[in-house]
């Protein structure tokens, strides 16, 4: 489309005609005037990246509709929480919708840390995968989330069930859903994503954004710790995970 | 069209997420388009967090232009992105880096020699920022200039006189790249001011 046009030198556009361009619900302009031509492609259909977001957007609907339609006479506050929550829906979306098998393989894993470990310091290696302490495989048990066993001796406050990470924060259970989130995502999204005001909190705990997946990595069981195998940045996705499926 | 949004808005607010979509295909490249004016390359991720205020403020939509309130929740976003990255100053300002980018002439150029949609959203990047808004939201997101001034917190009038102004700049910009006469009129395209909100529903969802 070539917008402009020799034959008009010292054009001036006049303010009707001016409106006559803008007017939502006027008839298209002459295709000859380049500026007509000019709008009609800025208004032009959508470009191919431009709808890139619509799962993220739908599943963002979804998960709304799923923590409940806030009242008109809800605060800022509240709905910033709703945010929040919102978010971190989304991300656990994210991370069962892509990785359904690694979800799986946590769960089992968190079932296992709850049993009384013997042998506690070896948080790295839980990860790894190939060593996983599970001491008692008695069919059923696994499956149901374990209640803490009251048993545990001078253990940790019955905060619900976090990984123990390399040097993890407190509060490491979001992280690491994060984590699964992020390790879930393309590149891109993972540049992207930990921009978000929301992640900072993962970025400070893996010491920086350059650190993130490294960080992730170690955390999340089932992706081999960054040093041990050479693939790193690629999320192996144990069992041959579902990939991008709909 | 402005009916078939409210069919689909009214859906929507039931819940209906294929109404939802329809929303979001009918409304978010303009937004977009609209947001990379205001924000440059941080478009995709304010049109993100408008989604989601959408999404959550959905239900207290109680009618009227659902155009217009969409793309307020996106400007509101867009300056709250602004005002974000003025706290870290080591960032360019956007509207400006992307002026930069483009540089009059040049696109002018460009957008005389090949085509499309991107050449003329970067030649109305390169308006001042008033101007630039008010021709997107009349062009782009198909506002009227009183439902624009109602967006921009401006009184229609203004919204037009920045709106004439910026196009005047257009049409100047256009002029002074016109060395060549470019003689392939056939490959021009039926003008299409705004797309359908079906128009685009042919894109498959992702993936």
């Amino acid at each position: 489309m070539n917008f402009r046009r020799s034959g008009r030198s010292g054009r001036t556009v006049g303010r009707a005609e001016a409106e006559r361009l803008l007017d939502p619900t006027g008839t298209p302009s002459a295709t000859d005037d380049p500026l007509a031509r000019l709008l009609a492609a800025a208004a032009g259909p959508a470009r191919p990246g431009e709808l890139a977001g619509e799962q993220a957007a739908v599943a963002a609907f979804r998960a709304v509709r799923a923590a409940g339609v806030p009242g008109p006479a809800a605060t800022g506050r509240r709905r910033r929480r709703l945010t929040t929550g919102v978010v971190a829906w989304i991300a656990a979306l994210a991370a069962t919708a892509t990785a359904g098998v690694a979800f799986a393989a946590v769960t089992r894993d968190h079932a296992a840390e709850r049993a009384p470990d013997p042998a506690p310091s070896s948080a790295t290696a839980t990860a790894t995968g190939s060593a996983r302490p599970t001491p008692h495989r008695s069919g059923p048990d696994r499956r149901t989330p374990p209640r803490r066993s009251p048993s545990a001796p001078g253990g940790t406050p019955s905060a619900p069930g976090p990984i123990p990470g390399p040097g993890g924060p407190p509060g490491t259970g979001k992280v690491v859903g994060q984590c699964r989130a992020y390790l879930a995502m393309s590149p891109e999204q993972r540049v992207k994503v930990l921009t978000r005001s929301g992640f900072a909190g993962l970025v400070a705990a893996a010491g920086g954004a350059d650190r993130v997946g490294a960080y992730c990595r170690d955390l999340v069981p089932g992706y081999p710790p960054t040093g041990s195998h050479a693939g790193a940045g690629v999320p192996p996705g144990p069992g041959g995970g579902p990939g991008r499926k709909n | 069209m402005t009916g078939d949004l409210t069919e689909a808005v009214v859906a929507a607010q039931a819940g209906d997420e294929e109404s939802f979509r329809i929303l979001y295909r009918s409304l978010q490249p303009g937004l977009l388009r609209y947001l990379t004016a205001l924000v440059g390359p941080d478009a995709e991720d304010v049109a993100s967090e408008t989604w989601l205020q959408i999404s959550r403020d959905l239900s207290r939509f109680t009618g009227g232009e659902f155009r217009a309130w969409a793309v307020t929740i996106a400007r509101n976003r867009a300056m709250d992105h602004l005002r974000r990255q003025r706290r870290r100053p080591s960032l360019p300002v956007p509207v400006q880096a992307l002026s930069d980018l483009a540089g009059d002439a040049d696109t002018a150029e460009r957008a005389g020699e090949t085509i499309g949609t991107e050449s003329a959203l970067a030649l109305i990047a390169t308006l001042p920022p008033r101007e630039a808004e008010a021709v997107l939201l009349r062009a782009v997101i198909g506002l009227d200039a009183e439902t624009a001034g109602r967006v921009l917190g401006r009184r229609p009038g203004a919204v037009r006189t920045a709106a004439h102004r910026g196009l005047r700049r257009l049409a100047a910009l256009l002029e002074r790249g016109d060395a060549p006469q470019s003689s392939d009129d056939e490959r021009v395209t039926p003008p299409r001011p705004r797309p359908t909100p079906h128009a685009s529903r042919v894109e498959p969802a992702d993936g």
